[in-house]
């Protein structure tokens, strides 16, 4: 009869088999048959922008039949997380990793390891924004600047103050629902350098992503600071709760010569309807479908042919106003469908 | 006879009485204008009577010595739902609809806790995990949104609306917070509840069945929770996925600075919603003085610690072991 050793040892020797049976692409990959790309996101199924990305996937999937990519991330807003996931995917010894980089200090260690182990690794939507000889040593970066995010809207919203649309900023705040997020702090910096250069006062608020506590704390602020007449919410999704609590408050937060204007960011179809019904002055593509799609190409291009680009590439920002909105809308009814467009627009 | 001060003295909620008059005290002080005004009391009060909803039911869970981790994710779970479930299902549908799921969870919470004989924070940790994951699953990471004829819809202004110019969440947050104090000092339930939290096995021994009221109690509390979620979208359909996020934490926090003891059988409705108005109003002072915002979260600690000091100190002097 088998001792409880002798149970133990055949059930380690039996999942070990299966794992074997079930990871046949981790196999053809040492072989060199198959290549096999992870991306570590923190756009998780809690954020309507992952389909972007996860639709890239599937097009780069058809045309690179030779490699799986596989989309793994975070549904919380958790740098720790993000890390641990980061660990796990380099741990599988994927043949590429791409991903944003949402704290430069936080990815350092579990990257330059994996770089240094041979594993290549491209930034997305995320750089690493210390000066070039710091940071972490990856292929290339492959998304939107932030920083030129936040100062291009600002300086879209100055021009439009200079055509008589909105009234000359007084005071800003800028909305964020993390404040650990490298790439959100840079938005609001963008948007600083060019309202303070105005001269308006800027504020940055935490208000976290919880729908009725940021409410309660933006309208906290305002009617702390009644000489504030621009919101600047990071996330497209927060940007209906600004102009609400703006609205209730009496603020008249359309896009008029009157009260409060707001600015959001991305081409979902809140922010792109935010702004075809006057409500949001601009918003920004930073060219999400491309996020998904260039970083596996260049990995792709590295691991076959050695190439890697001499830059970053940037895939946005891309402003959209008034003028562009209807095409934006089109564009983005043409990915998301059009039944799924009508739902996610909570205007 | 003891005189109404003398029973106020003595009464669970006595902790919170006395930090909703200092804090009063302090901000008129440091801010009289600003405090004193009624747009910043409204926005305080209602934003007191959504998280005053979800920790009464906590409050509930803690006096039978348990506590419930979902909360917040049932809240989210149940206010997605309602807004999902509206196209098909009209606003009343949609209502009777995501309260059964908010009274599923937290009836399957109870079963597991009692019957599994498992700890309940761990069963509820589970909840939270499991009730967010059905929210992304199930949006696909947006939530849908909420017609203009559901919004005007005379259901949705009865849970959302205005009377008299005050939010319908503060009126709801009363009328819930009356029929459950009766329910807890004036019923035979609310009698069993107290008991089974405060002596189980006493309770037990003289015919209470301590599972039944534990099931009853999660349930309530789930179903409390979610209303709390259905009045704020009712109000605000313009959400996201975290809706709720964290909001447990707020609650227990809103329950324990309002008189509850983790060790059960003592514990006040009232005193929880005193707590969660502590909480919010401290979150709106400290921005409009102009401190950044994730202060607040210092300042929950430490309140919280000093209401268990004190609310602790005050069992001992009424009598209670803790």
């Amino acid at each position: 009869m088998m001792t409880f050793k002798g149970w133990i040892l055949a059930a380690t020797a039996l999942a070990t088999t299966a794992l074997t049976a079930t990871l046949p692409d981790a196999a053809m990959a040492q072989d060199g048959e198959k290549l096999r790309f992870v991306v570590v996101s923190h756009i998780g199924s809690n954020d309507p922008n992952m389909n972007w990305l996860t639709m890239a996937m599937e097009e780069f999937g058809k045309k690179y039949p030779d490699v799986e990519a596989e989309y793994i991330s975070t549904n919380n807003y958790s740098i720790q997380e993000h890390v641990r996931l980061l660990e796990q995917a380099i741990a599988t010894r994927p043949d590429g990793i791409a991903v944003p980089i949402v704290s430069p200090d936080a990815f350092e260690g579990p990257l330059r390891r994996a770089i240094e182990s041979g594993i290549p690794v491209v930034a997305f939507n995320i750089a690493d924004g210390r000066p070039e000889g710091e940071r972490i040593p990856y292929v290339t970066y492959v998304g939107g600047d932030e920083l030129l995010t936040g100062r291009k809207l600002g300086e879209y919203a100055l021009s439009q103050v200079e055509a008589g649309v909105v009234p000359a900023p007084t005071r800003v705040v800028c909305a964020s629902h993390d404040s650990a997020h490298e790439g959100l702090k840079k938005r609001c910096a963008g948007m600083r350098e060019v309202m303070e250069a105005s001269g308006a006062k800027f504020d940055e608020l935490f208000i976290g992503a919880e729908p009725a506590t940021a409410r309660n704390t933006l309208q906290s602020y305002l009617s702390a600071n009644t000489d504030t007449n621009y919101i600047f919410t990071v996330a497209g999704w927060s940007a209906p709760w600004a102009w609400g609590v703006a609205n209730e408050m009496g603020l008249s937060p359309d896009v008029d010569m009157e009260g409060v204007t707001v600015l959001t960011v991305d081409e979902g179809p809140v922010s792109i309807e935010g702004v075809r019904q006057g409500h949001v002055l601009a918003t920004n593509s930073q060219g999400f479908w491309l996020q998904g799609y260039a970083p596996l190409e260049w990995l792709y291009w590295n691991v076959k042919h050695g190439y890697a680009p001499q830059q970053d590439i940037l895939t946005g920002p891309i402003i959209i106003t008034r003028e562009n909105a209807d095409k934006w809308s089109d564009l983005v009814r043409s990915v998301f469908g059009e039944e799924a467009y009508n739902q996610q627009n909570t205007w | 006879m003891r005189t109404p001060l003398q029973a106020l003295v003595r009464s669970q909620s006595f902790g919170a009485v006395i930090g909703v008059v200092l804090m009063l005290a302090v901000f008129s002080i440091v801010d009289f204008s600003g405090w004193w005004r009624s747009q910043t009391l409204a926005n305080v009060a209602h934003f007191s009577a959504i998280l005053g909803l979800v920790a009464m039911g906590q409050a509930l869970v803690i006096i039978t010595k348990e506590i419930d981790l979902s909360v917040g994710s049932v809240y989210g779970l149940t206010g997605v739902a309602f807004i999902t479930f509206e196209p098909q299902y009209g606003v009343g549908g949609a209502i009777i609809l995501a309260l059964l799921i908010a009274a599923l969870v937290g009836a399957v919470q109870g079963l597991l806790v009692v019957k599994g004989k498992l700890p309940s924070m761990i069963v509820t940790l589970g909840g939270l995990f499991a009730a967010r994951g059905l929210i992304y699953v199930w949006t696909g990471g947006s939530v849908n949104n909420f017609s203009e004829a559901a919004r005007s819809n005379p259901l949705t202004r009865l849970f959302g609306g205005e009377f008299f110019g005050i939010e319908a969440a503060i009126f709801w947050m009363i009328g819930l917070c009356i029929a459950l104090n009766i329910m807890l000092w004036g019923t035979r339930f609310g009698n069993r509840l107290l008991a089974t939290g405060g002596a189980q096995d006493s309770a037990e021994s003289r015919g209470v069945r301590s599972d039944h009221v534990k099931i009853a109690t999660f349930t309530l509390c789930a179903l409390l929770a979610g209303f709390a979620g259905i009045v704020t979208l009712a109000d605000k359909p313009q959400t996201h996925v975290t809706l709720g996020d964290l909001m447990e934490l707020e609650a227990i926090a809103a329950a324990v600075i309002g008189g509850c003891l983790l060790t059960g059988g003592r514990g006040s409705l009232v005193g929880a919603v005193l707590g969660a108005f502590i909480i919010t109003s401290f979150r709106y002072e400290l921005i409009a003085l102009g401190a950044p915002s994730s202060w607040f979260i210092t300042f929950v600690g430490v309140v919280l610690i000093v209401a268990v000091i004190f609310n602790q100190s005050l069992a001992r002097r009424a009598g209670h072991s803790v």
